[in-house]
């Protein structure tokens, strides 16, 4: 398999960027993986550092990529080395988390028995902690690579070095998505390469063949090397897939021609009937020209009677707090997002932050929401919100559907799974590529793109959450006569619940990565303000928008998390 | 008991093989293979596992029927078989008459709303429930309304002595609190015939006496057929009208308490058999010999056929010469050496 992805990059002529890019990882990534590796330690020794750590982690991992840059590039000027840094402090924190992680799940007895034995701590702590933690601190140098690659192929954004991701930023720039696919499609080899080869080393290791085979195979490939490097041609040289990138330009734009029609309408429909109400309110994106009748203040007030009644109603069933969420959501609707009035948006973000994770989280919630409005980025960040908004509420729908299908239907999964496998290894910055050669730049192909990237967690954890419902929960269902659906309804959805808000969580926070990603390619939120900062070398603007993006995300984290925990402990879960 | 004709449960012929195509190569193997043991070599050599292997047997109506058995050896899959959580793979199984292999899902579910219940070993209880809710959960699939379940499951919970605990949720409570719920829960749609797989497994051997105390009170009280799993053979002596030990997927004796305790068919049900105090479980009419042929002396210490044979011995520690048994109404039944009694204690240390 190694062998045929390799060979492809090669004949696509993108093998010095390629390598230059893998150059690039294989420096910065033990870098983060000794920094990770430390810092995971530490905050297991010293437990007084656990709390700084994780909120420090969880910093650097919201904090959009681009915002690591500028601060970089005044230091460092353009080049490859920030590239290098910032992908290095980016790949750290999943290292550090899952040593950190690994560590605190060794059993208790293990520990002890090391104590027993009479190791010293560092004894305890590299012959038994350490090496008992193994399968978790590989998961994390899975992620830190895969981060990493990420990470060098967006820092390509400032240039400077030859690489893959200038190239595919360079092809894309000049609309020869044919090039920007194939350079797209040798980032994906890499990045399932390595995501497969340092995902075997997380599992259990078979001998699958005995290691004499393997250096003997590397012995081979160097004597070639030596023996024929003046005759090997430059592997640059190599353009045999140029006809195929033609072919795809050629292909794409009869394609979009044919389909011309279909694929505006489809993007119309959305823009029309849920992206534009959702940013500027029922009040104005309702319109002769879009929807064939004009929004009138009738209209608001019998819309607002329907959201009043049908709360009312749901108040006088016990469900208080799902009727107020009608009653905003109707609001909402009515004004649109990115014009919400700013006191109605703190004192509704600190109700929703008090009832999810008590009185400490609303505080940090109002604190921090009210520093982006004094920032001056409250537009902005609204413009955000709302994109990112409507993106997770699609994947929450979509994903969740399609979660609970492949739940009910082993085909489906075995469908989706290796679908969802693929967009996870992709890096963020090729799911561009295609959204782009179909609907051009503008808001609703950042919207897809989002999507695309942010909804295979929902995916995920929904069927995982229906999946593992325990075993004696779904026979005593069966015993008590309960029919599928009942079964769904009534045993395997509550109990899935928390698994489920989790994959939400982290959709949230997929969906913020990539809004800044999609900057790229046309949105006019707090992802612009960070890319133009970039781009004027604006440290300040830089940092502020990045700050008020890792806010928002934050916010949202924690708020979900608290939501889950909530119910984890309904549940009788630990928590 | 009842003298009704069909038994609650009949099973025959029942095999549950686990495996890729099961079916057809059970099939096969039935076709040519004679005993059970060949055919469950056949299997084995195929890389399959044959979880039960031809059970038959049946539970009258009203009859406390105990499997038993070590872990791994078949017992939670053959009440899975019965209770139909699992679809066995070969065999016919009968409740009531009524063939449930061949039964249609929404019969299933009707069986299951109406004549069955089924208690868990580590209990099965929704967290996300109250106690309450997780007892009336049959009769809400069925679309009973509130207020009716409510009143029914509250008798249940007082039934197992969980009043005043309707609103707390199940990890509230302890462990035997839990199993309760569990038993409340099987009991509340009224089933006949009740499953309860290693109930009290997972408790303390405190609560668990008491848990099994009130469930042969509660068993008392309601009459119903039971099918018990266990592998504590003190539980199943002190519970069971009958017993059927399990190894390896077969069942390899079934009989009376008594039966098990003084007559093991195999070193397997010999072992566990083995710690148990014989003269407790065991009683004067399954050493008795007949009136008819026996002679007895002089000495009347009162035996009566029901006595276990401690309280036998104890009353004819000085006597050497047989003695007569007698009814309650002091009719002779039978004549009884006293140096048998004492042997039949000592059935271990003669087969060693």
């Amino acid at each position: 398999m190694a062998a045929t992805g390799l060979g492809l990059v090669l004949l696509s002529g993108y093998w010095p960027q390629g390598m230059n890019t893998l150059a690039l990882v294989a420096v910065s990534v033990p870098l983060a993986l000794v920094a990770g590796g430390l810092i995971g330690i530490l905050a297991n020794e010293f437990p007084r550092f656990r709390a700084p750590v994780q909120a420090m982690l969880d910093v650097m991992q919201t904090g959009p990529t681009f915002a690591y840059l500028t601060p970089l590039l005044v230091l460092f000027g353009f080049g490859p080395v920030v590239g290098l840094i910032a992908s290095a402090i980016y790949a750290a924190p999943p290292m550090a988390r899952n040593v950190l992680l690994g560590l605190q799940r060794v059993e208790p007895e293990v520990k002890e028995a090391a104590v027993m034995s009479g190791g010293t701590r560092m004894q305890q702590l590299f012959q038994v902690e350490i090496p008992a933690a193994k399968v978790q601190i590989m998961v994390g140098v899975n992620q830190c690579l895969m981060a990493a690659l990420s990470m060098v192929i967006i820092a390509a954004v400032i240039g400077g070095f030859d690489d893959i991701g200038w190239e595919v930023l360079l092809t894309m720039r000049k609309a020869q998505f044919g090039n920007a696919m194939l350079a797209g499609s040798v980032i994906v080899i890499f990045s399932t390469l390595i995501d497969r080869m340092s995902g075997t080393l997380a599992q259990d290791r078979r001998r699958l063949w005995d290691a004499r085979v393997a250096y003997g195979i590397l012995a081979l490939g160097a004597a070639v090397s030596l023996a024929c490097w003046s005759a090997l041609p430059d592997a640059g040289s190599y353009q045999l897939l140029d006809p195929v990138a033609v072919a795809l330009d050629g292909w794409l734009t009869d394609f979009t021609r044919a389909n011309a029609d279909l694929l505006t309408s489809f993007k119309n429909g959305i823009m029309f009937y849920v992206l534009l109400p959702l940013r500027i309110g029922l009040d104005q994106a309702i319109l002769p020209f879009t929807w064939g009748f004009q929004w009138t203040t009738t209209m608001s007030f019998w819309f607002f009677a329907a959201a009043a009644l049908a709360a009312v109603a749901l108040a006088l069933r016990g469900q208080l707090t799902l009727g107020l969420v009608v009653l905003i959501a109707a609001g909402i609707l009515e004004t649109g997002v990115s014009q919400l009035p700013w006191p109605l948006v703190l004192v509704g973000t600190g109700a929703l932050a008090w009832v999810a994770g008590g009185r400490r989280l609303a505080l940090l919630s109002v604190v921090l929401l009210a520093s982006i409005l004094v920032s001056g980025l409250w537009e902005r960040a609204l413009l955000s919100l709302y994109l990112s908004g409507a993106s997770v509420f699609a994947c929450a729908v979509l994903g969740g559907g399609i979660g609970l299908l492949s739940a009910v239907s082993p085909m489906a999964w075995r469908v989706v799974r290796p679908i969802c496998d693929m967009l996870q290894t992709i890096p963020l910055f090729v799911f561009l590529i295609p959204v782009l050669m179909v609907f051009q730049i503008g808001e609703f192909s950042a919207f897809l793109a989002i999507i695309a990237y942010a909804i295979v967690p929902m995916i995920r954890y929904t069927r995982q959450g229906l999946v593992a419902t325990p075993e004696e929960m779904i026979e005593a269902a069966t015993a008590s006569g309960a029919t599928g659906w009942q079964m769904m309804r009534d045993v395997r959805a509550p109990y899935a619940a928390p698994t489920i808000l989790l994959g939400l969580n982290q959709t949230i926070l997929y969906a913020f990565a990539m809004l800044v990603i999609a900057a790229l390619i046309g949105t006019t939120g707090l992802g612009q303000s960070i890319y133009l900062a970039l781009g004027q070398a604006d440290v300040g603007l830089g940092i502020s928008a990045g700050a008020a993006m890792a806010i928002l995300a934050l916010i949202a984290d924690r708020m979900v998390q608290g939501f889950a925990e909530e119910r984890k402990r309904a549940l009788g879960l630990e928590v | 008991m009842s003298a009704s004709d069909t038994p609650a449960i009949s099973c025959q012929n029942v095999w549950q093989v686990f495996g890729p195509n099961a079916d057809s190569a059970l099939k096969e193997a039935l076709s040519q293979h004679k005993t059970a043991s060949d055919v469950s070599e056949a299997l084995r050599a195929q890389g399959l596992v044959p979880a039960v292997q031809d059970a038959n047997f049946e539970v009258k109506e009203g009859e406390l029927f105990v499997i038993m058995g070590l872990s791994g050896s078949g017992k939670s899959t053959l009440i899975r078989c019965i209770s139909h959580l699992l679809h066995a793979t070969h065999g016919e199984i009968r409740i009531e008459g009524e063939d449930i292999v061949s039964a249609s899902k929404a019969r299933l579910i009707e069986l299951r709303r109406k004549t069955l219940g089924m208690v868990f070993q580590h209990f099965g209880l929704f967290p996300h429930m109250t106690v309450a809710d997780n007892v009336a959960y049959p009769l809400r699939v069925q679309g009973i309304k509130r207020k009716v379940r409510r009143a029914k499951a509250q008798e249940v919970i007082e039934l197992v002595g969980l009043a005043g605990r309707e609103d707390h949720y199940p990890r509230e409570l302890s462990g035997g609190q839990r199993q309760r719920v569990g038993i409340a829960r099987s009991l509340v749609t009224d089933c006949s015939v009740w499953f309860l797989d290693e109930p009290f497994s997972a408790l303390d051997p405190l609560i668990r006496r008491q848990l099994q105390d009130e469930f042969l009170d509660i068993q008392n009280k309601l009459k119903t057929t039971i099918v018990f799993i266990t592998h504590d053979i003190n539980e199943a002596l002190k519970l069971a009208d009958r017993i059927a030990i399990m190894r390896d997927g077969k069942i390899v004796q079934i009989g009376t308490p008594a039966d098990i305790v003084l007559n093991p068919v195999d070193d397997y049900a010999r072992e566990f058999s083995k710690d148990v105090a014989k003269g407790r479980h065991a009683n004067v009419a399954s050493v008795m010999l007949s009136p008819e042929n026996h002679a007895y002396g002089a000495d009347d210490p009162g035996l009566r056929r029901d006595m276990t044979l401690d309280a036998a011995l104890a009353r004819c520690m000085d006597l050497y010469e047989p003695v007569p048994v007698r009814d309650r109404d002091g009719s002779l039944v039978g004549v009884i050496n006293p140096a048998d009694l004492a042997a039949a204690l000592q059935v271990e240390a003669d087969h060693e």
